[in-house]
């Protein structure tokens, strides 16, 4: 096992300690959740893979490099908002997108953008589950007050970024 | 929203659907990406792909179990009515914070999220709370970044961006706040 699963599983076993000592039948109904999620998520992820794989062997070389590569600066990083926002579905479509991206020469602040816009402006979600069930008004608000996060989030990113030592998050 | 939601909308039932949709959505992608593959590229691609999707399942699955675990426990010890008592009950600035906390702890889709801040809103949480927390829930929804994120993109990348997008949620409720005030 990597470094990181190690790390979670550690991470994963001290939380279980603590709500054991807290609450010991919250531990029954949290590998419950943990069951039931695996159930509804296996599925998705098991078809979601091959898409993964697919689109980086289709998206080619440096075909993202070009378009969200880290000296495209604040036009891929718009281009990036612009592009997330329109990727419909949950996780398990957007997460592949990005991942072939970024194995083709895609900025990860960019890709933070990208994740960001996906998130907040998500016009898919909004006009299938957010307009109809909290309405036209709120929807506005939300973007009123969120369009500007996904630009603000690849941009703290990148700030992050240049404080650490190059090469330390990349592909 | 057009009317003040009163009585507050109880949780809605999870719909089935919402998997049974995923499915088909996302085995319409893969079989889409898998014959552009080979029509573009030849029948090697589509191997290379299915190799490179192997590979992948290697990484991820023993994380998988660790992050799932993990979401169940922070699930179990995070129970929903505690979420919107703390939102309810607080405001100014420490009220933002808090409700960043809860949207980011409140897993599942958009079917659980929303109707919670319908809730909210009907049980006097304000503006800039509201949108602090459906903000946070989109941004940083921790179930996601465990169950997906660190999975498919690493931790390194996960921290990255959790940490740009940590202050986000924040700033724009306290923007809301001073937004002209409409009924929301």
């Amino acid at each position: 096992m990597t470094a990181t699963g190690i790390l979670i599983w550690a991470v994963t076993i001290a939380t279980g300690l603590a709500l054991w000592r807290r609450d010991p039948p919250a531990i029954a109904s949290g590998v419950r959740f943990a069951f039931g999620t695996l159930k509804s998520v296996l599925p998705v992820m098991i078809l979601a893979l091959p898409m993964a794989g697919f689109l980086t062997v289709l998206v080619p070389e440096r075909f993202a490099a070009v378009l969200f590569g880290a000296e495209t600066g604040l036009r891929g990083h718009l281009l990036a908002t612009v592009v997330g926002a329109f990727i419909p579905g949950g996780p398990f479509v957007s997460f592949p997108i990005v991942l072939a991206l970024w194995n083709s020469g895609a900025g990860a602040p960019q890709m933070v953008t990208l994740i960001s816009a996906w998130s907040v402006l998500a016009i898919n979600r909004v006009i299938v589950w957010e307009a109809p069930l909290m309405g036209w008004r709120f929807v506005w608000l939300r973007l009123l007050t969120g369009f500007w996060l996904p630009l603000a989030s690849g941009l703290i990113a990148e700030a992050l970024l240049a404080l650490l030592p190059p090469g330390s998050i990349g592909r | 929203m057009t009317s003040p939601p009163s009585p507050p909308v109880p949780n809605l039932p999870a719909r089935n659907g919402g998997t049974r949709s995923s499915l088909l959505v996302v085995a319409a992608l893969s079989g889409a990406s898998g014959l552009a593959a080979w029509a573009v590229k030849g029948s090697d691609s589509v191997v290379q792909g299915l190799a490179i999707a192997w590979g992948l399942a290697l990484t991820i699955l023993p994380v998988l179990g660790a992050a799932l675990l993990l979401a169940g426990f922070v699930q179990a010890g995070i129970a929903r009515d505690t979420i919107s008592r703390w939102l309810g009950a607080e405001s100014g600035f420490r009220g933002l914070a808090i409700a960043t906390v809860a949207g980011a702890a409140t897993p599942g889709g958009p079917m659980a999220a929303f109707p919670l801040v319908l809730a909210l809103a009907a049980g006097g949480a304000d503006r800039g709370a509201l949108i602090a927390y459906i903000t946070a829930w989109s941004l940083n929804g921790f179930q996601r970044i465990l169950v997906w994120e660190i999975p498919i993109l690493g931790p390194e990348f996960a921290a990255l961006r959790f940490l740009a997008s940590l202050p986000l949620p924040i700033l724009a409720g306290l923007l809301a706040r001073r937004l002209p005030p409409w009924r929301v």
